[in-house]
């Protein structure tokens, strides 16, 4: 008995010897910065001086008030529930299609998995040259009038950053999908096909339930993604034309950053991080509650 | 033998000499190291003598940081600089990184104001005025400043301290298509009806009155203090810091109206994929005459000249209310350097370089096609807008922009009400929402 507990002492200080480089980067990474904004967020701190000027709720206050921070959710909340949309559809559509053995699955999955190897840097550049340049000279080109000038509208830079932003994703999910359709056992859709279960029923039926865990993943993992979208609008719109697709994170580094209004930033970035953790959170336990024990 | 021992003592002194400190690269092409040993220089209340580390540190290899926040014109003049250093001052390396001035330099320099700045700084003269109070640059020695033009120290200079070298200059205003001009007989419109004048007569002909690349808000951001300088700070030179006292604002000041609504006259006339055009495509467009006018700076000059070489263009300032509007003068790269760098001679080097070496000098002028700072070095490459500039120069018509920029900074304040106006240009917002959210961010427009 003696010997049992001195072996689960030694495996718990392996597994804390483990864990601890992580939680030290995580740490130091991650848990301090964020604490330190807190506590920014309740001074009115330029970023530069030594004075860090306590200023309470403030800020908080102040954020209400803020037509330009409302204006960056907005088109926050637009870009994520865009995404979530489009490309947990596209990535399960597409990954259903690979599933069903079609010819040179293979070519299609590097095709479609290739552009989540770049960065959003990179694909947001390629995407401002393709609206601006190269699909205007394809219109030219076929005397055609298209409106590709895209990033050049308030009204369709949304359209534009969606088609940039899932022609660089929807690839990456897609395998997470056609991973789970690949372990669903086979056994229960001819179960099904001997109960009569069409197609859309087997479908709906058998391989929903069963990637639920998968949808899971991709859904939280979108939405907190495009919550946090930045990079792509750094080199494609740089939040323009005028606001129109400045998020939150954009409007929160050029806030403390550029505007030097580091305390007032903290704040946006705290408020940002609430709303990250609480959809996370309401997402997994909605969805978790309909996953399916296998 | 005294007379021996004498030479001997002199020569072992001008070997030493020459080995170390400022004199120790031997000669540059069109700028020898200087005779004499640095003044004393001030940085941040302490007094550094360049002289006593002179020598102590160059004589060992030693690697310098620079922060360079350039514009479009200027990168790939540092391989120029390291080209020159190393011929004449081998022991310096620099250690370059280059960020985009309008919007990395800034945060970049936040950062290392907590972590520790770089020895030398390269951004606008504007910054000075930001990061001088906070008693972080160190104060540049009298002798290099003296090898560079007096107009260029007012701005750089506080409480009588200079903290920024000014190296090259912009001129900023509506370059025009002078074949274009000839061949339509519009005059340099000097007042709003000329100008508009020559806007109706180019829509008559089928041709688009200005180039313009809205999609970069930095462009609306420069047009727009170009604008408040000829309509506001010409008439009120303490616009800006009324404006924090509350005396005026850009809901109640029509002349600062005015200026926002100038960038609705370029808007209206230019072609309709503004928002969706960079500066080069812009530029393309000038040069192969496809609008008359462009509303711009020097850096424009870049893509002109490497587009076509052959291209005849001139400048004039954009006529403002009271037809008296003046070309604009913007000190751009401008030389900054840490108070704390423990290199500080060898930081003078690099000074002495930039500012002694000639040949180099005239390298990076013709490259960035911009004007010089420096007495007695002018670029050779032919600016075709150079009459133009001289015209206004001797007239006394020309004004520096940082007075402007100065009391209206950049970050925080001019690069968002440019967004507004983008904004309020798309339709998205109206003129007043515009003004309104000027006059909201009156707490970020000064530096300090």
């Amino acid at each position: 008995m003696k010997k049992h507990n001195t072996m689960e002492k030694n495996m718990e200080k392996q597994y804390l010897l483990l864990v601890l480089p992580g939680l030290i980067i995580f740490t130091i990474g991650l848990i301090i910065p964020l604490l330190l904004a807190f506590r920014y967020s309740f001074t009115s701190w330029d970023g530069m001086s030594a004075e860090k000027p306590f200023v309470g709720l403030k800020n908080y206050l102040d954020l209400l008030q803020d037509a330009d921070f409302r204006s960056a959710w907005w088109f926050t909340l637009k870009f994520t529930i865009g995404n979530t949309i489009i490309q947990n559809v596209l990535a399960l559509l597409f990954a259903v299609a690979l599933d069903s053995g079609i010819k040179a699955q293979k070519v299609y999955r590097t095709a479609f998995f290739v552009p989540c190897l770049i960065s959003a840097l990179i694909v947001g550049f390629v995407w401002l040259k393709m609206f601006s340049n190269v699909l205007p000279a394809v219109n030219d080109l076929l005397g055609t009038n298209f409106n590709f000038l895209l990033f050049g509208d308030g009204k369709t830079v949304l359209s534009g950053l969606l088609i940039a932003n899932n022609w660089q994703w929807v690839g990456y999910w897609m395998l997470i999908y056609l991973a789970g359709l690949q372990s669903i056992p086979g056994d229960l859709y001819e179960a099904a096909k001997v109960d009569g279960a069409g197609a859309w029923t087997r479908f709906k039926n058998v391989t929903i339930p069963m990637l639920a865990p998968a949808i899971t993943i991709c859904v939280v993992g979108i939405t907190t993604g495009s919550l946090k979208v930045y990079d792509l609008l750094v080199s494609s719109t740089k939040g323009g034309p005028g606001r129109a697709s400045t998020s939150v994170i954009y409007q929160t580094y050029t806030t403390a950053i550029n505007g030097r209004q580091y305390g007032y930033g903290s704040a946006m970035s705290v408020s940002l991080v609430i709303v990250l953790l609480l959809v996370a959170l309401i997402q997994v336990k909605g969805l978790k509650s309909k996953e399916v024990q296998q | 033998m005294k007379k021996k021992l004498i030479s001997l003592m002199l020569g072992t002194t001008m070997v030493v000499s020459a080995l170390t400190g400022c004199g120790g690269g031997g000669d540059a092409a069109g700028g020898s190291a200087p005779a004499e040993t640095p003044a004393p220089a001030e940085n941040g209340g302490e007094t550094a003598d360049a002289t006593e580390n002179a020598g102590s540190d160059v004589s060992e290899p030693v690697t310098l940081t620079v922060l360079a926040g350039q514009s479009t014109t200027d990168a790939g003049i540092e391989d120029m600089i390291d080209e020159a250093l190393a011929a004449q001052y081998p022991n310096i390396t620099l250690e370059w990184e280059c960020v985009d001035w309008g919007n990395d330099f800034q945060p970049k320099m936040q950062q290392y104001m907590q972590s520790g700045l770089p020895d030398i700084m390269i951004g606008k003269a504007q910054d000075v005025a930001t990061y001088a109070p906070q008693g972080i640059l160190g104060e540049i020695d009298a002798m290099y400043l003296d090898r560079g033009l007096d107009a260029a120290r007012e701005n750089v200079t506080i409480d009588g301290k200079t903290y920024g070298l000014v190296y090259n200059a912009l001129y900023q205003g509506v370059y025009y298509n002078k074949t274009m001009f000839a061949e339509n007989g519009w005059e340099i419109p000097r007042t709003q009806e000329d100008l508009q004048a020559i806007i109706d007569d180019c829509k008559a002909k089928g041709i688009t009155p200005f180039a313009s690349h809205m999609v970069d808000t930095w462009s609306i951001g420069n047009v727009t203090m170009q604008f408040m300088m000829n309509d506001v700070f010409n008439h009120d030179p303490a616009w800006g810091d009324k404006f924090r006292a509350g005396e005026v604002s850009f809901s109640d000041d029509q002349a600062a109206q005015t200026a926002y609504q100038y960038n609705q006259l370029i808007f209206d006339n230019t072609y309709p994929e503004t928002f969706s055009t960079e500066q080069t495509d812009c530029d393309a467009k000038m040069v192969l005459g496809e609008a008359a006018m462009k509303v711009s700076g020097s850096w424009s000059i870049q893509n002109f000249l490497d587009i076509d070489e052959s291209f005849d263009f001139g400048i004039f300032p954009f006529p403002n209310q009271t037809g008296d509007s003046k070309l604009i003068f913007e000190p751009n790269i401008t030389i900054m350097t840490s108070a704390d760098s423990e290199h500080q001679d060898a930081i003078n080097c690099v000074l002495d370089v930039l500012t002694g070496n000639q040949e180099l000098a005239v390298e990076i002028y013709d490259y960035t096609k911009t004007a010089s700072m420096l007495k007695d070095v002018s670029p050779t490459f032919t600016n075709p807008s150079q009459a133009d500039i001289d015209k206004y120069a001797a007239d006394g018509m020309i004004v520096d922009v940082t007075l402007g920029n100065n009391q209206l900074v950049w970050g925080g304040f001019q690069e968002e009400n440019a967004k507004d106006i983008a904004a309020w240009l798309q339709g998205d917002a109206s003129f007043e929402d515009a003004l309104k959210a000027s006059d909201g961010r009156v707490g970020t427009s000064s530096a300090n």
